[in-house]
């Protein structure tokens, strides 16, 4: 995957839903709602919504102090039954390493079946990927 | 609360109704003073300040029900002594029921508008509230029976409503608490974070091993390399104020201090 925020997936999917907002605290909530609402379709538990909830809200605080001042952020949503894959990119001109210490990072690492964070310089993508847990208990 | 109601002479050991029934007593006698038209004013208000502080055990009591529920337990108490100021305002004595009936359900009532009215950080509609509490109970009960948490499809089906709805309804639990995870909490003695308040591990803890091994070879070092090692590193001491100290030049000083620091290192990695 490029982390230049091109709008394909690993597989050269293209993403389902984009969502391209100002790079501002203040849009996160509108980006919370549309992956739960999303998750919400995927039949995903309430639990799992909320930990995705959370995960989006920790993935912005991780991208957005490094967005250009003006610079939108991109989020897209890739759909595939009981997964649901968010990634959230910014642009800015000095982008340090990701930093893997941060208590964002350690939220959304604990609560995405799968998270990635890359940097290039000049982009910054998080990657959080949910898998619904089996719907019928295991017997 | 036993404490309270017993307070006025009862013997110690004494059964605790005998105090509520002594309380009783006193309640009427306060509220035939209430509502003695004859009796001067200033006899009212001692009557009524004598009652709230009779009544005040019930107002905590009530109180102590909506514990852990986010709000703090004072402001519980002072809303619903609210309603007991209503109660005791509006009982009439002769209807013939026990004064704490006819006030737990006002001052409840009181603490209940709290909650609806100030519990919520952004203004709710009241049907979002409703369908917020309907969702609590339906996701409670389907908890149990699925042996998991129930997704928004199920609920909906459970509660008779669209999955649009059950998403609003979640959407405006968050409005409850619109506080960060990261915020702090408002008691003045704890950290401002949660950041904060999260343990790491102490730093002294690895040093425990270091400090134990090194305590025999410090003990077998020659008095005056201790007492410089002591002056320089505890008492913080420069090489020349310890060269004036025990009388040696300040070149001295240092070849003794690396010589020591030397052999003490030796001997912990021989022992390691």
């Amino acid at each position: 995957m490029s982390p230049t925020g091109s709008l394909t997936s690993a597989d050269g999917r293209r993403a389902d839903v984009e969502l391209r907002l100002p790079a501002d605290g203040a849009y996160v909530s509108v980006l919370r709602t549309t992956t739960a609402g999303l998750a919400a379709r995927l039949d995903f538990t309430i639990d799992d919504i909320e930990d995705l909830r959370i995960a989006v809200g920790e993935a912005c605080a991780m991208v957005l102090p490094e967005a250009d001042p003006g610079s939108p952020l991109l989020a897209e949503f890739f759909l595939a039954p009981s997964e649901l894959t968010v990634r959230v990119t910014v642009h800015g001109a000095e982008i340090g390493e990701p930093d893997f210490d941060s208590f964002a990072w350690q939220v959304l690492d604990t609560l995405a079946s799968n998270a990635t964070a890359e940097t290039d310089g000049e982009a910054f993508v998080v990657t959080v990927m949910m898998t619904a847990e089996a719907l019928e208990p295991s017997l | 609360m036993t404490a309270d109601t017993n307070r006025d002479g009862g013997a110690p050991g004494e059964a605790p109704s005998a105090g509520t029934e002594r309380n009783r007593a006193r309640s009427a006698e306060f509220f035939a003073v209430l509502h003695d038209a004859a009796a001067h004013r200033s006899a009212h208000e001692c009557a009524r300040d004598r009652l709230v502080h009779l009544h005040l055990p019930l107002v905590q009591h009530c109180a102590r029900r909506f514990r852990n529920r986010g709000e703090p337990h004072e402001d519980l108490v002072q809303v619903g002594a609210i309603g007991l100021l209503k109660s005791i305002d509006r009982f009439d004595a002769e209807r013939g029921v026990e004064f704490s009936t006819y006030a737990t359900p006002t001052i409840i009532g009181e603490i209940k508008r709290h909650f609806r009215d100030t519990g919520w950080a952004i203004r709710v509609p009241r049907r979002l509230q409703e369908l917020r509490m309907q969702i609590g109970a339906a996701s409670a009960e389907l908890t149990q029976s699925l042996g998991r948490s129930p997704t928004p499809r199920e609920l909906g089906e459970r509660i008779g409503c669209t999955v649009e709805e059950i998403i609003e309804g979640l959407e405006s639990n968050n409005a409850y608490a619109t506080l960060s995870l990261d915020a702090g909490d408002n008691h003045e003695d704890s950290p401002h974070r949660l950041l904060d308040a999260l343990g790491s591990d102490d730093e002294n803890l690895e040093h425990i091993e270091i400090r134990e091994s090194i305590k025999p070879l410090l003990d077998a070092l020659d008095p005056r390399e201790k007492k410089i090692l002591l002056l320089r590193f505890f008492k913080n001491m420069t090489q020349s104020q310890i060269a004036e100290e025990i009388g040696v030049s300040q070149m001295h000083v240092s070849r003794l201090l690396t010589r020591t620091l030397a052999q003490l290192r030796e001997s912990l990695h021989d022992a390691s």
